[in-house]
C-alpha cells in the first residue's frame, strides 16, 4: 500500500521559526534546538520532537542556536546585541556575551571550549568559555553582515560566510586561507566533518564543496530560490527548503528529485537531518517546526508502521490513526475532517 | 454513503509530540535528564494497558473533533491575542489543530475572502449551533 508522508509539527512557536540545529547522539538520545523570531529558543528531543523547555532571557529575536555534540551546552545568536551560553540539561543561562552589533551565528568547537560568533558587525569572534572575563579574538577581514560561521577541520579552521562570500579562516594564524564568490545572495551553509563537505545554498542553487579546499565537488539546481539544505549522513539523499513553501527530496549521487513536499504555509526557513539520518527538521515563516522521515513508512520514533492486518480489506477507505484514540467510529469521523484539510486539498 | 477516493495512507503516528505547557520554561526540575528506554527506536512501543485516564481523553478527544465537525460552514467568533475579535465561516482543520481555515474572515480593516487562523493566536471561539 501506498503511504503518505505524515510530518510531527512540534507546536511552541509563536513567530518565524528561522534556525535549526541537532546535537550528536547522546545515552539520553538526541536533542534539537531551534531559533525563532520570538526571542524564546527551544530544546526537544529529537526523535520525537517533545519539548523539553524553552531559554528564557534574549530581549530580540533569536537568529542561530546550536547545541554542542553531547548536549550538555546551548548557544544562541541574537538581535539583542548579545549571544548566550545555556546550560541545556537544566536550561539555566550561563554566559552572555555582548556584542557590539546583531549577532547571527554560533558555533561550539568539538570539545565545548571555543565559542564562535559572527554578525551584522562584520567580526567573527572567538570566546574561550573558560575564561569569561576575557576578550574574544577577533577575525576582520569580511565585507558585509556575518550569517553563518562554523568550525571545520576539527576545529582548525573556520568557515563563514557573508552576503556573497564565502571564506576559510586558519584558527592558527588568524588569517584568511580561500574565498568563494558567488554572484547571488549566500543562504545557508552546513558542514559535514565526515568527508569534509561543504553544503552552501544561494539562489536555486544547492553547492557541495570541499570544505578544506572550498574546490566544488556538484551542485544542484531546485524549481525555487532554496534557503536552506542538509545532506544526509550516509550521503546518500538532500533535503533543501525555501520561498515556494516545498520541501525537497534529491538523490544525492544522481542529482534526481526523489520527493517534494507541501505541508508548511510560509517559506521553509531552515531544514536539518537527524544526527542518524532517520528524519529531517524543518523550520518555517509560518511559525512552526516540522519533522519529516527520511524512510516514508519505516517504524521510527513517534511514526508506527501499518501491519498488514491492519490494512486487509481496508483499499477503499484510508485509515488515519488519530492520537490518544483507537475507536474505530472517531477513526471514520476523522476522516471527513482529515478531508477538508487545506493543506491535502 | 458517499465512496471515498483511493489515497495513498498518511503514515499513521503513536501521538503528536508534546508542545510547552504554557506556564514554566520546562526543562526537568532537578537537572536530570532520563535514560531512554531500549526500544525506542528500535521496534514498535508497547501500548501501556487502557487505563481509566485514557479513556477518558478518548471520549474528550472524540467530543472535541466531533465539534469541529458541527462547525463546519457555521459563522464562528474568535477571539484573538491583543482584544481583537473577528468572525467568520469555519471550513477545516489540519490534522494536529495548528491552523484553522476559514472563510469571510470579517476583521476590522475588511472582509478576507479567504484565511488561515494559527491555533496558537486563538483564545477562544463560540458559534451557534
Amino acid at each position: 500500500m501506498a503511504m503518505r508522508q505524515t510530518p510531527l509539527t512540534c507546536s511552541g512557536h509563536t513567530r518565524p521559526v528561522v534556525d535549526l540545529a541537532f546535537s550528536g547522539i547522546t545515552p539520553y538520545g538526541y536533542f534539537l534546538i531551534s531559533a525563532c523570531k520570538d526571542g524564546k529558543p527551544m530544546l526537544r528531543q529529537g526523535d520525537t520532537g517533545d519539548w523539553i523547555g524553552t531559554f528564557l532571557g534574549h530581549k530580540g529575536a533569536v537568529w542561530g542556536a546550536t547545541l554542542n555534540k553531547d548536549a550538555t551546552k546551548a548557544a544562541t545568536a541574537a538581535a539583542d546585541f548579545t549571544a548566550k551560553v545555556w546550560d541545556a540539561v537544566s536550561g539555566d543561562e550561563l554566559m552572555t556575551l555582548a556584542h557590539k552589533h546583531i549577532v547571527k551565528t554560533v558555533d561550539f568547537t568539538q570539545d565545548s571550549n571555543y565559542l564562535l560568533t559572527g554578525g551584522q558587525d562584520k567580526l567573527l569572534r572567538i570566546y574561550d568559555l573558560n575564561k569569561p572575563e576575557a576578550e574574544p579574538k577577533e577575525i576582520s577581514g569580511h565585507t558585509s553582515g556575518i550569517k553563518k560561521a562554523l568550525w571545520c577541520s576539527e576545529d582548525k579552521q573556520i568557515l563563514s560566510a557573508d552576503d556573497k562570500t564565502v571564506r576559510l579562516w586558519d584558527h592558527a594564524t588568524m588569517t584568511e586561507v580561500k574565498s568563494l564568490n558567488f554572484n547571488m545572495s549566500v543562504s545557508s551553509m552546513e558542514y559535514i566533518p565526515e568527508g569534509e563537505i561543504l553544503v552552501i545554498t544561494y539562489g536555486r542553487s544547492i553547492a557541495f564543496h570541499s570544505a578544506v579546499s572550498l574546490e566544488p565537488i556538484k551542485s544542484f539546481e531546485a524549481p525555487a530560490t532554496i534557503n536552506s539544505a542538509s545532506l544526509h549522513p550516509e550521503k546518500e539523499f538532500l533535503v533543501a527548503g525555501g520561498e515556494d513553501f516545498k520541501l525537497y527530496k534529491y538523490d544525492y549521487n544522481s542529482g534526481e528529485e526523489l520527493e517534494s513536499y507541501k505541508g508548511h504555509f510560509g517559506p521553509i526557513h531552515c531544514v536539518r537531518f537527524s544526527p542518524d539520518g532517520e528524519l529531517y527538521a524543518s523550520g518555517s515563516e509560518d511559525g512552526t517546526l516540522r519533522l519529516w522521515q527520511t524512510v516514508v513508512g519505516k517504524t521510527y520514533g513517534l511514526w508506527k508502521c501499518v501491519l498488514p492486518e491492519e490494512d486487509s480489506g481496508e483499499l477503499a477507505k484510508p485509515k488515519i490513526g488519530f492520537p490518544e484514540t483507537a475507536e474505530e467510529d472517531v477513526m471514520f469521523s476523522s476522516i471527513s475532517i482529515f478531508s477538508f484539510s487545506p493543506q491535502h486539498a | 454513503m458517499q465512496s471515498l477516493p483511493i489515497i495513498p495512507v498518511p503514515v499513521p503516528v503513536l501521538r503528536l509530540p508534546r508542545g510547552p505547557d504554557g506556564f514554566s520554561r520546562g526543562f526537568a526540575p532537578d537537572g536530570r535528564r532520563t535514560i531512554l528506554r531500549p526500544e525506542v527506536g528500535e521496534g514498535r512501543i508497547q501500548d501501556p494497558p487502557e487505563s481509566q485516564e485514557q479513556r477518558a481523553r478518548a471520549v474528550l478527544r472524540e467530543r472535541y473533533l466531533r465539534s469541529l465537525l458541527a462547525m463546519v460552514g457555521h459563522p464562528v467568533s474568535f477571539t484573538l491575542h491583543e482584544g481583537v475579535h473577528v468572525t467568520a465561516q469555519f471550513g477545516a482543520t489540519d490534522l494536529d489543530v495548528a491552523n484553522f481555515y476559514v472563510s469571510q474572515l470579517q476583521t476590522p480593516i475588511g472582509v478576507q475572502a479567504e484565511a488561515l487562523l494559527r491555533c496558537s493566536d486563538i483564545i477562544s471561539y463560540s458559534f451557534k449551533l
